[in-house]
């Protein structure tokens, strides 16, 4: 029995002993090293690039351009709209520019300052409303990016049915993953001519396609491998230094190594998009959400990356896990000459689940209700509709991770002179939004007599391989010790999709399910469950030309309406309660977050301690998210002045499983790695209201903010 | 990445000074928690000289008029050490919260002092203690108060041709002194301090006898509000008293550094703070 164990990570011992290269470390025999040059200026045409004293340098190799491109300069994970180099013109500063190759780390960062770039500056845009209002263009098509509505029932009827109207406005800001290993990896031309890229990646094969497509060659020729990779959280989901190891490969035929200072990594990686949330709650006396408007403002930068898909994910998710009859949601992304806003942990929901948890304890405040009780009473439920009226029909445990916390609610008790308690909910579709996201493995023997696992799933410190491999000892009934895992090498394994949206062990974990099923029927024609050993079995399976066992899945979603977003974007949703206590210290404005009582619907939890495991993070981050974390473009230069958590932030946490099984997921098991973030926030900010009767509508609520608050509350005393 | 230079490593305090007199362009390494990280955005010597082995510029000793420290104390050391908790608490208490466990363990008192960050943690705890410090060089050494020693945002007055070597307090134990120490951070470790108090305050029959504070990270460099501890001298513990001098505390701030966007904050926390603070 491995399913609900708590066994080891499977790379656990390698990784205290230090043994596994993380892509940052590797090295080859005779490597360049290659930088990127990037812009200085927001927004601007190039009007000459003099590359002629960089090159003159004793060491430098080679300076890429654009023209020096075989294939297309286009790459984006939605869109092909980002420029591997740019040519004529820039939108963000950090926009790439050219490669510079040189023998030494060194002596490439030393010429990166004799490159001259004469610009011609546009008027640059901040933020999206000026965006919206300019008759500047960032792109051909328009500032708007994408607009997306959600419309269910009639929002106007639904006010005039409701007792009461809460309506505020809540602001985010730009967060950087602040992984521990900033990008990085090698390429090199193996001995078949093929271009080998070993990156820290959350995708291989997405990468493959784009590297094929940038140098013009058939994906065979390409082989993309993830190395032990140090964090992702979103930010690895993009091309980071893929394209431009394999065309540095291609063009010089050396190896090639590229390593980001977190310097560079803070000024070229996607952030966390800052939405402005205007939200406006309609209730009956009983405590019944009768209506939900939402006006959502986004900031995607000069490039989509994810933009277009944070904006449908977040209109989806607005009303929170709440069943509400009436619903108006607009959503909008802009483009702006800002950093781009792409993937991170949570996909616009961290964000949107602030604002819909503010605005249910505003109610509950108004209507003298308890806040746990509102959520009770509004709570999606098997036979819910969804705001894009989707039955619920199966896997939907929100109220029990609701009941679990319950008894911790009612206890709760104020220690200090200024300690407050909060909730905060959550729910969250697994997989991507409406539209086909398959995951494919196989299976099959080795020479030594083992099984072959070969799966295209980036373990990215989540556990993915861990899980996997659980879920395949399960249904073969085999041990550890019989199965090899070969995984994220394109040349070795099936597109699984990306470590994201939560999907891995839902989508993949059912593949491999799927896989192993096939399997365990040859297992068993050949008499393994009997008496045959998996060695004889192989050597029979080796005589009949080693037969592969295919897995598939692909969550069973619809595309959504394009006016109302009505439909069924994801096959089943995760759910989860955080109650949070804090103390604030009212002469610094200082929160502590002393303890957090999770309560998740996981619909199986395969392994318990890595579930655990994923909780704690997600909390971690949620504090930052809620007290910390704000990039300020053309500010924020490193950790230095960029804060995240340190283990003395770090609450107590308590975690509560909800196992509410899933039928289409691999032992009823359900996603969780954003899930465990998207609450926490929220929990906080509700928490700081609890303890000193204030409401932050923006964050991150840093010591500064939430002063003035205090400031201000005392002020209105005076009056 | 860090330029290129050569390190030297010095046995004793003379071979120190040799070196510093000695050898053109050099800078002198007392745990690199500041100078590397410089260095590694572009500062660049031709020469750095390690004093971080000289075994008398390290540790703790008492004298006829109270005690000194070595220069190259870490603040791991000086957080812990149980001589200074007794006698400098809130010396004590500042080390034990610069940075990190790493930057606790190789950052020393004396480089935090040459460095002269306004948001120095080690400062206003010396300030309160009256600190003098110890410069020596070849020819000679000369004694100078901290209050004097840094005479801009990290800038001292101390020559090139110079190495801090001691830091002395004069008198041991403040005895009946309520001493303290407190700093506001963005978050709960590992981070530079946003404003710091150092007190330490005597008391006697509901009067305050002697005042004394420091404030970090307000003003361009730590300071003593000394017309307001005068003022308190012999006054009376009660609220107005307690209110009007924090009222001129923080008028005198913005007499010093005039109005900056950060006071939109600061004014009032240090407001709290040192009400908080007097009372008691």
């Amino acid at each position: 029995m491995f399913i609900g164990r708590d066994i080891d990570r499977i790379d656990v011992l390698d990784k205290v002993l230090g043994k596994p290269i993380f892509a940052y470390d590797l090295k080859v025999e005779g490597m360049l090293f290659g930088c990127i040059y990037r812009s200085k200026r927001p927004h601007a045409l190039i009007k000459k690039i003099d590359i002629q004293d960089a090159l003159s340098l004793n060491g430098i190799v080679k300076v890429i351009t654009h023209a020096d491109i075989p294939g297309e300069n286009a790459f984006g994970a939605i869109k092909k709209d980002q420029f591997y180099l740019a040519g004529d013109k820039v939108r963000y500063i950090g926009e790439p520019i050219l490669i510079i190759l040189g023998e030494s780390e060194k002596i490439v960062r030393k010429a990166l300052n004799s490159i001259k770039v004469e610009y011609e500056d546009i008027e640059a845009i901040y933020d999206p409303f000026s965006s919206r209002d300019s008759t500047t263009l960032i792109h051909d098509t328009g500032n708007l990016l994408s607009y997306r509505t959600v419309i269910k029932g009639d929002f106007e009827q639904g006010f005039n049915e409701s007792d009461v109207v809460v309506e505020h406005t809540y602001k985010t800001t730009w967060l950087d993953h602040a992984f521990m290993e900033t990008e990085s990896g090698i390429g090199y031309m193996d001995e078949t001519g093929k271009i080998v890229i070993c990156s820290s990646t959350q995708n291989v094969h997405y990468k493959r396609k784009e590297i094929s497509k940038l140098l013009a060659l058939p994906e065979d020729r390409i082989r993309v491998i993830q190395a032990t990779t140090g964090g992702g959280f979103g930010g690895k989901l993009d091309m980071t230094v893929e394209g431009y190891i394999a065309l540095s490969v291609y063009l010089t035929k050396r190896p090639v190594v590229m390593r980001f200072t977190r310097e560079e990594s803070f000024l070229s990686n996607t952030k966390r998009h800052p939405l402005y949330i205007e939200y406006k709650t309609g209730a009956k006396k009983d405590g019944s959400i009768n209506a939900v408007k939402v006006n959502i403002i986004g900031d995607t930068g000069a490039y989509i990356s994810y933009g277009e898909t944070v904006c449908l994910r977040a209109a989806i998710h607005a009303t929170g896990p709440y069943e509400v009859p009436h619903v108006f949601v607009e959503s909008r992304m802009f483009y702006t000459n800002n950093h781009i806003s792409g993937a991170m942990r949570g996909f616009g929901i961290p964000q949107v689940a602030f604002a819909h948890e503010s605005q249910i304890d505003e109610v509950a405040l108004l209507l003298n209700m308890d806040p746990l009780e509102v959520r009770m009473k509004n709570g999606l439920r098997r036979g819910s509709l969804t705001a894009t009226s989707q039955l619920l029909t199966n896997s939907a445990g929100f109220l029990e991770t609701l009941k679990k916390i319950e008894p911790f609610w009612k206890a709760r008790k104020k220690q200090g002179l200024h300690t407050g308690f909060g909730l905060g909910c959550m729910y969250y579709g697994i997989g991507n939004t409406g539209v086909s996201n398959p995951s494919s493995c196989y299976l099959t023997f080795t020479d030594e007599g083992k099984i072959a696992f070969h799966s295209g799933v980036c373990e990215i410190g989540q556990g993915s391989d861990t899980a996997l491999l659980q879920i395949l000892l399960e249904t073969l009934n085999v041990e550890e010790r019989d199965v090899v895992l070969l995984r994220g090498d394109t040349d070795t394994s099936n597109d699984a999709g990306s470590s994201s949206a939560s999907r891995q062990t839902y989508v993949s974990g059912r593949a491999v399910y799927d896989a192993a099923l096939k399997m365990r029927k040859y297992l068993k024609s050949k008499g393994y469950y009997d008496c045959e050993t998996l060695r004889g079995v192989c050597l029979l399976a080796k005589e009949e030309g080693l037969p592969v066992f295919e897995g598939f899945f692909d969550p069973p979603t619809s595309p959504v309406d394009s006016k109302t977003s009505q439909g069924i974007p994801y096959a089943t949703y995760a759910f989860a309660t955080h109650m949070t206590e804090i103390d604030v210290d009212k002469a610094t404005g200082f929160c502590k977050v002393k303890k957090v009582h999770a309560s998740h619907d996981v619909g199986k939890a395969i392994n318990l301690k890595n579930v655990k495991g994923q909780i704690y993070g997600g909390i971690a981050m949620g504090v930052g998210l809620a007290l910390m974390e704000e990039f300020v473009p053309s500010k924020t230069e490193s950790f230095d002045s960029y804060y995240i958590p340190t283990s003395m932030d770090m609450p107590d946490v308590e975690i509560f499983i909800v196992e509410d099984e899933e039928p289409t997921g691999p032992f009823g098991a359900k996603g969780l790695g954003e899930p465990a973030l998207i609450p926490q926030a929220a929990s906080i900010v509700n928490a700081i209201k609890d303890a000193v009767g204030v409401r932050a509508f923006e964050l991150p609520c840093h010591i500064e903010r939430l002063k003035a608050l205090i400031e201000s509350e005392k002020d209105k005393w005076v009056e | 990445m860090l330029p290129e230079f050569l390190s030297r490593t010095a046995k004793t305090k003379e071979e120190a000074l040799s070196y510093i007199t000695g050898l053109e362009d050099v800078k002198v390494l007392a745990g690199g928690t500041d100078l590397i990280v410089r260095m590694r955005k572009g500062e660049a010597y031709k020469h750095l000289v390690d004093v971080m082995e000289v075994p008398e510029m390290k540790g703790i000793s008492c004298d006829e008029e109270g005690f000194k420290i070595g220069a190259t104390t870490t603040h791991n050391r000086l957080s812990n050490s149980q001589f200074i908790k007794m006698n400098a608490r809130s010396l004590s208490l500042a080390c034990g919260l610069i940075g990190s466990p790493q930057i606790r363990n190789m950052g020393t008192i004396g480089g935090n002092l040459i460095n002269a960050s306004p948001a120095a943690d080690t400062i206003p705890p010396l300030l309160v203690h009256d600190a003098v410090l110890t410069l020596e060089s070849k020819g000679g050494e000369r004694k100078e108060e901290l209050e004097d020693f840094i005479i801009a945002p990290y800038k001292t007055s101390m020559k090139s041709d110079e190495l801090l070597t001691f830091i002395h307090i004069k008198r041991k134990r403040f005895k009946d002194y309520r001493e303290g120490y407190k700093r506001v951070t963005k978050r709960a470790a590992l981070a530079i301090s946003r404003l710091s108090v150092a007190w330490a305050i005597h008391e006697y029959e509901g009067l305050f006898h002697d005042v004394r504070l420091a404030i970090g990270s307000c003003t361009p460099m730590p300071f003593r509000p000394r017309i307001v501890e005068e003022f308190l001298k012999g006054n009376k513990k009660e609220e107005q008293i307690i209110i009007e001098s924090v009222k001129m505390i923080l008028e005198e701030i913005k007499r010093i550094t005039g109005d900056r966007p950060s006071f939109i904050y600061k004014i009032p926390v240090l407001k709290d703070l040192l009400e908080n603070i007097l009372r008691g």
